[in-house]
């Protein structure tokens, strides 16, 4: 045991060593090739927002409360879910259930009722801006235009002027994602995604130059155990693509960034890169192990690395996909990998969500890095 | 001493044998060598010495291991020098001999003290922080040959190692070569398709083809089997039956070959029997246009033993060299 730990020490080593020598130009593969990819297809892809979730908190059962959910009903952007007290809908927000809260309070309709103006409080999730900017914006619509209607049965008898004031008025509150843009929700996607491209080339590269090279042959014919070379080489693989990613991460808080959850969250996001690198650089040395020319590795990896990237949330909300594109997000690892970072990052360290991206992206990596140590076993065998 | 001993040493692949039954044994202490064209086996056959691969049939010791059940122990006894270059091109010199002495557990200060001894060598002194990757062709192949002896293994096996190299690049390596051995008491086991490498280097020869071993022996003896003494070659113009009958019944020479035009013979002291020679040619009416008298070379033993000559192949063997280290 002690043997193959320090072994695989020496050929972590080695392969750090060797990075070290030139790390610029694989972060900056890592970086730069996405980052294109953005300029030139993530201005392109527009994609409408569908179904979203919203929880509806009704305290007032009056005429006027029942009007306007018939016009929030009427909406079809937004999936209005009744729910019973405001303390349920606020855990479901946090819970990323539902990315707003409508909460129509008693009185509202007493109020209108008397010729005065009815409060609604909206609270709301901007951490995705797509999303929580059609949101606002058809609650918002609805509200208008259910106050144009009391305008108009308002109305004296003698056709006399309507009144200025708006008889509904919504009272906006972000909890999650003060003051996102897009750049803050881009940021996580670019960040997972540096970690996604950095070990997808790496992992198989490895295996194949070595493999062309002789180095392989040479480390295989020397007094060293072949758990400690392919331990060695992977898990130098995970620290080079961490390095990218730290370097993405680097970048995205000096643009401004936020980062809601502090240290706590620095730690967590490595953690994640760890995990994740672990499981993209298995995959990748499983598909290198496999692939008899460079050529042949790298059609393999344009093939899977781009959709992978596109249809992981990384770009667009899941939401603004169609049907198909998102039941392919739901099984692929960066879709969780992502959605984990973009919550530690704008929402702040929620266990609730956080589990099921763990579990996910952790069975993925020990999969992967099964059959990534048992292909490249093979090779060297 | 046999340093190594091998005994029916077979290895297939997908039907095909690449290595057929060959034993044989390698004394402490000497320089031997694998002589035979691309795809005799002799690679694979150093790929099993060396545990790379596993033999089909049969068995081997090196230095006195299994190399079946006692890899380890078979693996720090030796160096390797292979076919390819295999440096880390863009460590320095000494960055590279570190790694390898580690890899191969040795303490960090004692690679340190073995370095500037070890570069002085092979006259790369004040070059180990240079990157590998601006060094030549020839001084890769040095870096190579002194990083197989930094652990200080008892056999280093070179795989070709002069192949791609310029003529004078190869006479240096060669001295090295020389130099481990005789200096340093490494036994060296090579592998080439250069027959002027082999009869200036190895003590011992063993000729391959096709799998299996043809035979195993000092050059000096290897030559001396194809025939005692001298080829003589003559270009000649005329009737060609009466000389070479008279040639062959009147002198007692050995005819090696004969074409219309051309006559080889193998005779002793070939020099004596010039002017017989050409009074024969002038009382059978043939006129003499060259001669030439030459020692048999391991050329000559080559084409002995399997029919045809090795250049063809060696000629497409470093084309093949060129290619991959431009690729």
């Amino acid at each position: 045991m002690m043997r193959v730990v320090r072994e695989t020490y020496i050929i972590f080593k080695k392969d750090m060593l060797i990075w070290f020598k030139s790390p610029v130009v694989p972060v900056i593969r890592a970086l730069v090739f996405p980052l294109l990819w953005i300029v030139i297809f993530g201005t392109a892809f527009g994609g409408t927002v569908e179904h979203i979730p919203v929880a509806l908190v009704q305290e007032d059962f009056g005429a006027h409360a029942q009007g306007l959910v018939q016009e929030l009903n009427k909406k079809e952007v937004l999936e209005i879910r009744k729910t019973t007290n405001y303390a349920t809908a606020f855990r479901m927000l946090t819970r990323k259930e539902v990315y707003g809260v409508i909460f129509i309070p008693p009185g509202f309709s007493q109020a209108i009722g008397d010729g005065g103006q009815g409060r609604v409080q909206l609270s709301t999730d901007e951490t995705s801006p797509q999303i929580s900017s059609a949101l606002i914006a058809h609650v918002y619509d609805a509200a208008g235009v259910y106050s144009d209607r009391v305008v108009l049965e308002r109305r004296p008898a003698g056709g006399g002027p309507a009144e200025v004031v708006d008889p509904v008025v919504m009272e906006k509150n972000t909890v999650f994602g003060r003051g996102i843009e897009y750049l803050d929700f881009l940021a996580p996607g670019v960040v997972m995604m540096t970690i996604m491209f950095s070990a997808m080339f790496s992992g198989g590269l490895g295996v194949i130059v070595d493999r062309e090279f002789g180095t392989l042959r040479m480390l295989m014919a020397a007094p060293i155990t072949k758990d400690a070379i392919i331990l060695g080489k992977i898990i130098a693989g995970v620290m080079q693509s961490i390095a990218s990613g730290i370097v993405a991460l680097i970048i995205a808080m000096l643009m401004g960034v936020e980062l809601e959850s502090g240290a706590l969250g620095v730690l967590l996001i490595v953690l994640l890169m760890f995990i994740a690198g672990f499981g993209f650089i298995g995959m990748s040395t499983a598909i290198g192990a496999r692939s008899k020319t460079l050529e042949q590795f790298m059609v393999m990896m344009q093939v899977i690395v781009m959709p992978m990237w596109f249809l992981s949330g990384g770009l667009y909300p899941l939401e603004s996909m169609p049907g198909w594109m998102r039941v392919v997000a739901t099984v692929n690892p960066l879709t969780y990998a992502t959605d984990a970072v973009r919550a530690v990052m704008l929402r702040g360290i929620v266990w609730d969500i956080l589990a099921l991206d763990f579990l996910i992206l952790i069975s993925f990596s020990v999969v992967m890095f099964a059959m990534g140590s048992l292909a490249f076993k093979r090779t060297i065998d | 001493m046999d340093i190594i001993v091998t005994r029916d040493l077979t290895k297939e692949f997908n039907g095909l044998t690449a290595v057929d039954g060959v034993s044989f044994s390698v004394k402490k202490g000497e320089i031997f060598g694998f002589l035979g064209p691309n795809g005799a086996g002799k690679s694979t056959t150093i790929n099993i010495l060396t545990t790379l691969l596993l033999p089909t049939r049969g068995t081997a010791t090196v230095n006195g291991y299994d190399i079946l059940t006692q890899q380890d122990d078979v693996r720090r006894s030796i160096g390797i020098v292979s076919q390819d270059v295999v440096l880390e091109n863009e460590l320095t010199a000494r960055e590279n001999l570190i790694l390898h002495g580690e890899v191969y557990g040795m303490a960090r200060r004692e690679i340190e003290e073995r370095i500037p001894r070890l570069l002085k060598l092979v006259e790369l002194e004040g070059r180990e922080d240079s990157r590998v990757k601006t060094f030549s062709g020839g001084m890769k192949r040095r870096l190579e040959i002194v990083k197989s002896f930094l652990h200080k293994p008892e056999i280093i096996f070179m795989d070709e190692p002069t192949t791609g190299l310029d003529p004078q690049s190869r006479r240096v390596v060669w001295d090295h070569i020389n130099y481990l051995n005789k200096e340093e008491g490494v036994t060296i086991f090579l592998t080439t398709h250069y027959m002027d490498e082999a009869d200036y280097l190895c003590h011992r020869i063993g000729i391959m083809d096709f799998g299996r071993l043809l035979d195993l022996d000092t050059p000096e003896n290897l030559k001396n089997k194809i025939g005692a003494g001298d080829l003589v070659d003559i270009g000649f113009t005329g009737d060609g039956e009466a000389f070479v009958r008279e040639v062959q019944e009147g002198c007692g020479w050995e005819v090696r070959s004969h074409e219309p035009g051309h006559l080889r013979i193998a005779a002793n002291r070939a020099e004596l029997s010039l002017m017989k020679l050409v009074r024969i040619a002038e009382e059978t009416g043939v006129t003499i246009d060259s001669l030439s008298v030459r020692e048999p070379t391991l050329e000559d033993v080559f084409i002995h033993y399997t029919g045809r000559a090795i250049r063809e192949q060696a000629a497409e063997n470093v084309t093949r060299a060129v290619l991959r280290r431009l690729r």
